[in-house]
């Protein structure tokens, strides 16, 4: 009675495999930019659920668009910029 | 390209009409901006200058459509075009001009990362971001804007590829490639602090 996992393990470097993961691996931008056809996917989703590396990689790149969009700070914009383009705004005919 | 807004309108319509569509873009340009010169004065002058030019190319704005991204088209443009050349950064060469033959890996040095910083007085979440900032700000403004447009404002690909005027299968390769070394500076500062497990 092997866990699911080192089945998995046993499995990743079977022939055919590597193929899969490589598709894999090029829809993953796609999927994480919600920019994935349903069919990719659900490929993508399907894949991951027995493949240990693919995961994996899934949620590292998860976690880098994570740290820009949620970590990154914003600038705050001086007040007086506004202020300054709708004045050059209304000079302008 | 696209039709005139109909009748002429007033210049006091058109006014109002330019800051109810426009104005509220401002925060998001401002930062794009920030990020493209990495100087506040100099993110304050592309700013204004791309509304000023969207004034007088408002006519060819179509209402209701999107107009964060027409804005950033236009400060993009202005960057490259004049911007760059009068900057106080120096001249970085441009990503699209080497596409093809850049190698990822030789991105320039190091970007000195602070390990001394004070864990009391700072917070991890400042720290995190601090250290996403400098990882990003030392990437080339190519791969920067990418990052930006998709993973901070929420662009598309389709209106990336607008805005930079290229092909969405480059928008694809060049945001990989950015992530790719985004991922390689941001490790070697998990290492510096004792994650070295590829935390990142």
């Amino acid at each position: 009675m092997e866990s699911k996992i080192t089945e998995v393990y046993q499995n990743a470097p079977v022939e055919g495999k590597e193929t899969e993961c490589e598709k894999v691996s090029k829809l993953l931008d796609l999927v994480i930019d919600g920019e994935a056809t349903s069919e990719d996917q659900h490929y993508f989703n399907h894949h991951i659920e027995d493949c240990v590396t693919c995961f994996e990689s899934h949620q590292k790149q998860k976690l880098l668009k994570g740290l820009v969009s949620g970590h990154l700070k914003r600038v705050i914009v001086p007040e007086s910029l506004a202020l300054s383009i709708k004045a050059k705004i209304q000079k302008t005919l | 390209m696209s039709e005139r807004t109909g009748k002429q309108l007033s210049k006091e319509e058109k006014d109002a009409r330019f800051e109810a569509e426009l104005l509220p873009v401002l925060d998001p340009l401002y930062n794009f901006a920030y990020r493209l010169t990495l100087d506040e004065d100099d993110a304050n002058d592309l700013v204004q200058e791309t509304y000023l030019k969207a004034y007088r190319f408002f006519d060819y704005f179509e209402q209701g459509t999107n107009a964060k991204a027409w804005l950033f088209r236009i400060l993009k443009n202005s960057f490259i075009n004049e911007f760059r050349k009068k900057s106080k950064q120096p001249a970085k060469v441009d990503y699209s001009e080497v596409e093809g033959y850049y190698n990822s890996e030789d991105v320039e040095g190091e970007s000195g990362v602070a390990t001394t910083t004070d864990m009391r007085t700072e917070s991890v979440q400042d720290l995190i971001g601090d250290e996403v900032a400098s990882a990003l700000n030392a990437l080339p403004v190519d791969f920067r804007t990418v990052i930006i447009l998709c993973d901070l404002e929420g662009f598309t690909y389709e209106e990336m590829a607008k805005i930079l005027d290229i092909p969405i299968g480059t928008v694809r390769s060049r945001l990989h490639r950015a992530r790719n070394s985004l991922k390689e500076k941001l490790e070697k500062y998990a290492k510096s602090m004792g994650y070295n497990n590829n935390e990142i």
